[in-house]
């Protein structure tokens, strides 16, 4: 046994490096096993595919902006709902890493347990960004996708949709942190997001939904979230957009103060 | 008290009402094994838990490698290994890389890493599957993995918490094996363990816990002459002789105990199987079977308890 002769003293390593190994963990796990990005692209490139065929008389509809084919009207909507679903995973990887015991074993080293959350929520942003990717390339070669935004407006919707999915990713963080149930969590998400997508803007302009569900509609987050995305993507006058990007930093600041203090208790 | 690697002092730790420590002192020496003994929900995980800083102790004071487990916690981690109950492996990743990102969240560059990731593969006899994701790795070989992760850092205190439960016995012995080699390196290990035979073998002294306190501390040796030792079981083919064999076996000098057709006295050695015989003999009569009984962890138990009661 020579385990312990020419031992060199590893005492530990600074915040940045933690991080750095830690994102790049998980995302090796992607890559050894990329059919969760697939199957994670599958449901919305069905919606895409669903949505675009079935709605796109909706195009010709009074209320609906002139002028816009409809696969471009629903595009943004899709990213913001993609990076949303999405968000939802970074909190279910977050479980999974519990119950596993691949979490005990980190808090046996001298690691920060931040470092940990950060990790989770940076790869969970480059799974993200690769999904939406994805979604896009597939929307322009299949769907003829051409927003008058161009290429910049779709960037900075496809940004846009990223920093959304990137601070309700957190409030996912920080619920995994005191729940640690991914079946449950995967529930609640869906039965929290289904609803506030379909009674929104993301699929029909709210002029054509029924009074009720224009009253839930104008008052729901994720309006604000589609409109600004969509107003980037479609060049039209920008709305919403710094509103978006507040709302995402404070949920991500309120996740993290949350998620660190669920994080540190016992497992 | 410089040689102390574990000293904990008082240790008391609660779970709502439940308290799973009640006020817990043992003293690890440098290079040496404690071998923490006892059944479900003693208290065993929960003062391996206090001592690798997974969660603070409500009341007394504890140190590992001279760092205090609550106020410099990041010290105490940089210089344990803790291996628990169940294998902590990222099923995503190859077992290589496993022991990668270790080495790495410890500081190590990724050269050092791959290296010392390689070194404890090829020891553990896990080189041939170093490349594979772990998911596809078998019970023993996640232990395996699961105890090499914990080595990765050169840790001066090994915590291994009911490190052979469901192992086969192969893999059981190679085990201990290896815990073996680590204390002749002089690293310091706490075991905790159900089996009285693993203790036994591994480690140099025992703590016995139950409901949280400690009922016992010792030697292997000093824990059986506690417990009263070996048993002998004699077996009569008729249950008339039992009161006849009963005297007899007291005129020897023994205290059997009857119940139905058989007797037992505890004993010192295995020599004294021969005065029961002989005093058996005398009588005319003869056993159908002599038995001789070690001290089993519910020996230690029932005795310990009654005493502590």
């Amino acid at each position: 046994m020579t385990t312990l002769t020419t031992a060199p003293r590893w005492r530990g390593t600074d915040f940045g490096t933690q991080v750095l190994v830690l994102t790049q963990r998980s995302l090796r796990a992607l890559v050894n096993d990329p059919r969760m990005i697939v199957f994670s692209v599958l449901q919305p490139l069905i919606m895409l595919t669903l949505f675009s065929q079935i709605f796109a008389g909706i195009a010709s509809t009074p209320g609906f902006p002139p002028g816009v084919a409809y696969v471009d009207f629903l595009m943004p909507a899709i990213l913001v709902n993609t990076a949303m679903q999405s968000a939802l995973q970074a909190g279910v990887g977050l479980v999974t890493d519990m119950k596993n015991g691949v979490l005990a074993r980190f808090r046996s080293l001298p690691i920060r347990p931040g470092s940990v959350l950060v990790a989770r929520s940076l790869s969970d942003l480059v799974r993200t960004a690769t999904q939406l990717v994805l979604m896009l390339v597939f929307a322009v070669v299949v769907f003829g996708y051409s927003p008058a935004g161009g290429v910049a407006g779709t960037v900075a919707a496809l940004a846009l949709a990223l920093a959304v999915g990137w601070g309700l990713g957190w409030i996912f963080l920080a619920i995994a942190a005191w729940l640690r149930n991914a079946e449950l969590m995967q529930t609640v998400g869906f039965l929290a997001m289904f609803p506030l997508m379909f009674a929104s803007s993301a699929y029909v302009p709210i002029s054509g939904l029924p009074g009720w569900l224009q009253a839930v509609a104008n008052v729901n987050p994720l309006t604000f979230a589609v409109d600004a995305a969509r107003s980037l993507a479609l060049a039209q006058p920008v709305t919403g957009v710094v509103g978006a990007l507040v709302t995402s930093a404070v949920l991500a600041v309120a996740g993290w103060l949350v998620a660190v203090r669920g994080f540190k208790r016992p497992l | 008290m410089a040689d102390l690697m574990i000293e904990a002092t008082d240790v008391g730790k609660a779970f709502g009402a439940q308290k799973a420590l009640d006020g817990v002192s043992v003293a690890v020496p440098r290079g040496t094994v404690l071998g923490l003994l006892g059944h479900n929900g003693a208290g065993k995980t929960t003062l391996v838990n206090v001592l690798t800083t997974m969660f603070p102790p409500d009341s007394g004071h504890a140190e590992v490698a001279g760092f205090d487990v609550v106020a410099q916690a990041h010290q105490v981690r940089s210089r344990i290994g803790l291996t628990g109950q169940f294998a902590a492996v990222d099923e995503q990743l190859s077992g290589l890389d496993n022991l990668v990102l270790i080495a790495r969240l410890l500081g190590a560059s990724p050269h050092e890493a791959r290296t010392r990731g390689n070194e404890l593969l090829e020891l553990f006899g896990l080189a041939d599957a170093a490349k594979r994701p772990s998911r596809t790795y078998s019970g023993g070989m996640r232990r395996r993995l699961d105890l090499a992760a914990s080595l990765v850092g050169h840790p001066e205190v090994i915590f291994l918490d009911e490190p052979t439960t469901g192992l086969d016995p192969a893999s059981r012995l190679g085990l201990w094996e290896i815990v073996e080699g680590l204390v002749t390196d002089g690293t310091t290990v706490l075991l905790t363990t159900q089996y009285l035979d693993e203790a036994d073998r591994l480690a140099d002294s025992i703590t016995v816990l139950a409901q949280g306190k400690v009922v016992a501390a010792g030697t292997s040796a000093e824990l059986k002459a506690q417990v009263g030792q070996r048993t002998v079981t004699v077996t009569l083919a008729d249950v008339s002789d039992v009161p006849k064999a009963t005297e007899a076996l007291a005129r020897a000098g023994m205290q059997p105990v009857p119940a139905q057709n058989t007797l037992t006295a505890p004993v010192t050695s295995s020599r004294e199987i021969a005065k029961v015989v002989r005093a058996l003999d005398e009588v005319g009569l003869e056993a159908t079977e002599l038995a001789l009984g070690e001290p089993t962890l519910d020996d230690v138990y029932l005795t310990l308890a009654r005493h502590a009661a």
